[in-house]
């Protein structure tokens, strides 16, 4: 591991902390210009998350140690799978990191450990949220593994900063197929981080909920490490999709001017998928829950195909 | 004349946006839209003939675009957006045999199918044989995924929509392949438009007597005018 690598990893995890709130309140900001309504301003997730940090922590007197470790280790392991997806500048790949099928476990690591939380305390709506999370898991994880597959054939490498080398360094996207991938990694994003046809999560409604129900007995600052996890979670995925999309401004050799300058587009790329994400959001209503595999199917049938195309032409 | 390559790539990223259009005619539920997403779908077609018309410069292409524009992507759209306003019918949730899911995963054999056929049966010809076979393929799987449509769908309108779907197919399966003379292509459109104006008769009223008919199209204000339409 050399001095380059490590501010890489400083660097990346940096920034992926620090624009993850922005981009959830965004969000907010986009549907709430759809309906007509100011919305917060767009830095009112930072101003949340520094509240719950200060606020006391109350745990239930049903819950385990689970509930005490479960937000840090979430995190961590999304955290770590931050450092698989460079923002704006891609380094040569050390060990194992940038590795698409430890960056899936990473995710379910930290799935696994929310759902956790969610049995953890003995509340009737955590454990219908975490039975929902899983069965929606187990669901949507074969679609994953194929979408990723998809893209493992395209790129022809098993590593994501490979396959963003290898985009940035072509203008156009690398091959029309990109597209149909790119709409299964829309569908992915939407279903990872629960947004609307799968979870609403501006609502605490019991019929619905799925990951405001994991956290629902969560206080203070535990509260604060899932709402981050789950922002840093959006960050990531979106910086997968874009990157791997529309690579312009990705840097592959190291100056602070270079680095600073494709950290800058991102966040404007980053701005503008935010800004679609909350109209596709207003302009679709949450599915029935046994819908959602039709939607699931969708991106199955873009990356089949686009192993099919990859395979066959 | 533009870069070929550039031009190129630009017909597979149409490609796939006739692939995700399909896709969607197939899924939704959703009637309005699916009429505009198959104006979408011809005009796509349309950017495939004005591009590969600057690949080739053969004025037959340019025809075919105005044809398939004026037609596919103006009039019939439109007739069919007027019958769904008189009919009134929203959302297509009836099927038979099939859920949109199981099309999906069908279509995806059959372009799978698909693949092997051609490639067995057609020899890569020299110059750009790629593109001509894959525009082969998505043009075969687009009459297979519209007939798909055509019976797994209970509404008449829905059945249609399989149908011009169809077509879309095998227009884009005549660019890429042979070359259908231009006459054929315009008598087709023209079959087109006249289904497309029977349905808009059919779709109210073909599981029904002549007298029963009668008052049907009163009840769906197609027989005198459409002043009482709230």
């Amino acid at each position: 591991m050399n001095g380059e690598f490590v501010a890489y990893c400083v660097i990346n995890a940096l920034a992926v902390l620090a624009i993850a709130p922005l981009y959830m309140s965004l969000i907010k900001k986009v549907k709430a210009w759809t309906q007509g309504r100011q919305g917060p301003s767009p830095f009112q997730t930072y101003a949340n998350l520094a509240k719950l940090f200060r606020k006391e922590v109350i745990y239930s007197p049903n819950s385990s140690r689970v509930t005490r470790v479960a937000p840090s280790i979430t995190l961590a392991a999304i955290l770590v799978a931050a450092l698989f997806v460079p923002l704006a500048y891609v380094p040569a790949p050390v060990g194992g990191i940038g590795n698409i099928i430890l960056f899936l476990y990473l995710f379910a690591l930290a799935r696994f450990f929310m759902a956790l939380t969610g049995l953890d305390a003995g509340s009737p709506f955590g454990g219908m949220g975490s039975s929902r999370e899983m069965s929606l898991a187990a669901v949507i994880e074969p679609v994953t593994i194929i979408v990723f597959a998809a893209l493992a054939f395209v790129f022809a490498s098993l590593n994501i900063f490979d396959m963003f080398v290898i985009s940035a360094a072509s203008a156009f996207p690398v091959t029309p197929t990109l597209i149909l991938l790119a709409i299964s990694l829309f569908i992915i994003l939407i279903v990872e981080t629960a947004r609307i046809p799968i979870d609403n999560p501006e609502t605490h409604l019991e019929l619905t909920m799925i990951h405001e129900g994991m956290i629902l007995e969560l206080s203070g600052k535990n509260l604060a490490l899932m709402e981050l996890a789950a922002a840093v979670k959006f960050t990531v995925l979106s910086a997968l999709l874009i990157n791997l999309v529309l690579p312009f401004g990705l840097v592959t050799t190291f100056s602070v001017a270079g680095v600073l300058a494709a950290l800058l587009l991102f966040l404007i790329k980053g701005a503008v998928l935010s800004g679609i994400v909350g109209i596709f959001e207003s302009s679709m209503a949450k599915m029935r829950f046994f819908r959602l595999p039709s939607l699931f199917v969708m991106a199955f049938f873009f990356s089949t195909l686009t192993i099919i195309i990859e395979v066959f032409a | 004349m533009m870069d070929a390559a550039l031009v190129e790539s630009i017909i597979r990223i149409l490609f796939a946006g006739v692939i995700i259009t399909a896709a969607y005619i197939i899924s939704t539920r959703n009637l309005l839209s699916l009429v505009s997403v198959y104006a979408l779908q011809s005009a796509t077609l349309v950017g495939i003939a004005l591009c590969l018309y600057t690949i080739e410069g053969a004025v037959v292409l340019l025809g075919i675009a105005l044809v398939t524009f004026a037609s596919k992507v103006l009039i019939i759209p439109y007739f069919i957006a007027t019958i769904q306003e008189r009919i009134r019918i929203k959302r297509d949730i009836e099927f038979h045999y099939l859920n949109p899911t199981t099309s999906l995963f069908l279509s995806m054999a059959l372009m799978l199918v698909i693949y092997m056929a051609l490639s067995s049966i057609m020899p890569n010809v020299s110059g750009k044989p790629t593109l001509f076979f894959f525009g082969a393929v998505v043009g075969l799987s687009l009459v297979l995924m519209g007939m798909m449509v055509t019976f797994s769908r209970k509404r008449a309108i829905t059945k249609v929509l399989g149908y011009l779907t169809m077509e879309n197919g095998v227009l884009l399966f005549g660019m890429f392949v042979t070359e259908l003379p231009f006459i054929i292509e315009f008598l087709i459109v023209i079959d087109l438009i006249i289904l497309v104006i029977l349905t808009a008769i059919l779709t109210v009223g073909i599981d029904s007597t002549l007298e029963e008919y009668h008052n049907r199209l009163h009840r769906f204000y197609l027989w005198e005018g459409t002043e009482d339409v709230p």
